[in-house]
């Protein structure tokens, strides 16, 4: 019922090719499809046909995003809602979207980010067989993440968005970071019982600060910022601990200048959870618990 | 809606000194209550009043196992549902148990006696909800929250049907003898490889229950204060080839089986069942050893 979980994210990049090259060898992700100015990837252990989609652009930053629903029903009543709330949908078929693409309602947030609501992606199955498979597929390159985890994005008004999300799409708030002045600065949400899905914090309208892939742990992410360096990416921060989320995190720019991380940790959020708040005096600690101040660079730079 | 994950395990115990200085001192969890014969437990990160009961009796056993519902109607609907499949149905009234709102309770197919719940008291996680800091210096192991459970049945594959038809659950994993009939299901409401296992054995009886741990390292720093506090180990620091965790199983100093586990996936409801063969048994259960020791599957409690 409703909204299961982040399904892909959408990225412009000005170089198809070196994207790829980085996204399938240095991310490790398994590309499943390309077109002429698309390319589509997923983490080895996603059964669903993307969960990446590099764009050919003269620019970076996110052209959508999309989140898989649980039954075909979820699209009706879910466009029905975004409808009432005042803001058009387009529906396309199967297929109509490219590869793999499922049935999908299409809509632009109140955050300026155009939001696709998916059901019924092809899937491809993990690369494991479904009779008593290893638990990992031997031979992987990269990082090589099981799967895509959350998206965090930016807008102006933040307290929209999140009345947005929670109000229309049956998002809960696990945690916000409030301003002085009683404005959200930062707001964590989720569907799948994690602490975010995605999270959104003030800046331009559909700019985008990162998305997120999994990594099993702590020492995982240890190995990934070896290979990260190794590949000479530009790592932004850490391997460090998340105050907010309560994650690990480690920030790195894909060659188009779009933030990455790898994520581990957090917790199981029940439903009737009573959200965290940081104060604007605590900020520091809520993004980087260790270092207890936020760059600039981690604010000012998006996409 | 509909059953959201394991909410607790209620187990019988002959010595309660012994089981709360094990499950506060080496397992590290809070003792919130102490009603009577019984003792109430909870993890550090959990909000919820408790997610293990133990009760002074002169036997090692479980008197049930609960899971949380989402919503409050879930109670009415799961109740009819089981009433249709033809079991009496028990409802309790806010008050009648300790920490909880109303519930039901019914004896499943497997002979355990189970209950939903979905009011519960709230006695809030070991931190504030404004600027928390991360809970420090804790005893023993002190896993964040309970995992999942597996219990025995005579009849696995009428046992997880109950679960899945009546209940909801969705099966990810199946271990399958040769002779066509399942060994051990896994099954999950909560979107991870399994919140309840059934595997053959006998009804009514209790394998173990599992406390999550973040990851591979405080699974190893588990293992070095079970060994300091001289706990009895049955198998691990390991992997499991099904749900693909990471795990120790150990006994409490009464001989209930417990486990810390780590690691898995995230299955969608329309995940693709895995299957094991009978001939993979070890893999399939202890990938790294190849092989199941007769202990793990002989003691039960």
């Amino acid at each position: 019922m409703g909204i299961l979980r982040l399904s892909h994210v959408e990225i412009r990049v000005p170089d198809l090719e070196l994207s790829t090259a980085y996204y399938t060898e240095v991310v490790g992700l398994v590309e499943t499809a390309a077109t002429e100015d698309r390319v589509f990837l997923k983490g080895w252990d996603e059964q669903q046909h993307h969960s990446l989609i590099l764009r050919y652009a003269p620019t970076y930053g996110v052209e959508t995003l999309g989140f898989k629903v649980q039954d075909l029903e979820d699209l009706d009543e879910l466009g029905g809602r975004i409808e009432a709330h005042g803001i058009a949908t387009k529906r396309f078929a199967a297929g109509e979207l490219g590869p793999g693409s499922g049935e999908t309602v299409r809509f632009t947030a109140p955050s300026g980010h155009v939001t696709d609501l998916v059901h019924g992606m092809v899937q491809v199955g993990n690369a494991l067989p479904l009779h008593n498979p290893p638990p990992e597929p031997p031979g992987m390159v990269g990082i090589h993440p099981p799967r895509l985890d959350h998206a965090f994005l930016m807008c102006e008004d933040v307290d929209e968005i999140t009345a947005f999300y929670t109000d229309v799409l049956d998002f809960r708030l696990t945690e916000q970071i409030m301003a002085d002045d009683g404005h959200q600065l930062a707001t964590f949400l989720e569907r799948t019982h994690t602490a975010h899905d995605i999270a959104f914090i003030t800046g331009p309208q559909g700019a985008f600060h990162h998305m997120a892939y999994w990594v099993d742990d702590w020492n995982e992410l240890r190995r990934a910022a070896d290979n990260l360096a190794y590949n000479g990416v530009r790592i932004d921060a850490g391997p460090t601990r998340h105050g907010a989320t309560r994650g690990w995190g480690l920030y790195f720019f894909d060659p188009a200048g779009n933030r990455n991380e790898v994520y581990t940790g957090g917790y199981w959020a029940d439903p009737d959870r009573e959200p965290i708040t940081w104060t604007e005096a605590e900020m520091g600690r809520a993004v980087f618990y260790y270092d207890g101040v936020v760059d600039q660079g981690f604010l000012t730079e998006h996409s | 809606m509909g059953i959201l994950r394991l909410s607790h395990v209620d187990i019988s115990v002959p010595d309660m000194e012994l089981a709360k200085a094990y499950y506060t001192g080496v397992m590290g969890m809070t003792l919130v209550d102490e009603i009577g014969d019984r003792a109430f437990f909870k993890c550090w990160d959990e909000e919820d009043h408790h997610s293990l009961a133990v009760r002074h009796d002169p036997r090692v056993g479980m008197d049930r196992f609960a899971f949380k519902v989402d919503h409050e109607d879930d109670l009415d609907l799961l109740e009819s549902a089981v009433e249709s499949y033809g079991f009496a149905v028990q409802r309790l009234s806010r008050g009648d148990e300790v920490g909880q709102g109303e519930s039901i309770r019914f004896e499943t197919p497997s002979g355990h006696e189970m209950e939903l719940v979905h009011e519960v008291e709230k006695v809030g996680p070991s931190y504030a909800k404004v600027n928390p800091e991360l809970p420090f210096g804790m005893q023993g192991i002190a896993p964040p929250r309970m995992d999942h459970m597996l219990i025995n049945a005579e009849e696995v594959g009428d046992a997880a049907k109950f679960y899945m038809d009546v209940l909801g659950f969705r099966l990810t994993e199946q271990l399958m003898g040769s002779d066509g009939h399942p060994i051990g299901m896994w099954l999950e409401r909560s979107h991870s490889p399994h919140d309840l296992a059934v595997v053959s054995g006998p009804n009514g009886a209790l394998h173990h229950f599992a406390f999550w741990l973040d990851d591979w390292d405080h699974v190893r720093t588990a293992a070095d204060i079970l060994a300091y506090n001289a706990v009895q180990v049955d198998v691990g620091p390991t992997r499991h080839g099904v749900t693909r965790g990471n795990t120790i199983y150990f006994f409490d100093p009464m001989g209930t089986r417990n486990e810390v586990f780590t690691g898995g996936y995230r299955p969608d409801p329309d995940f693709p069942t895995i299957t094991w063969t009978e001939d993979n048994i070890g893999r399939a259960v202890f990938y790294y050893e190849g092989e199941v020791n007769d202990r793990f599957v002989s003691v039960h409690t």
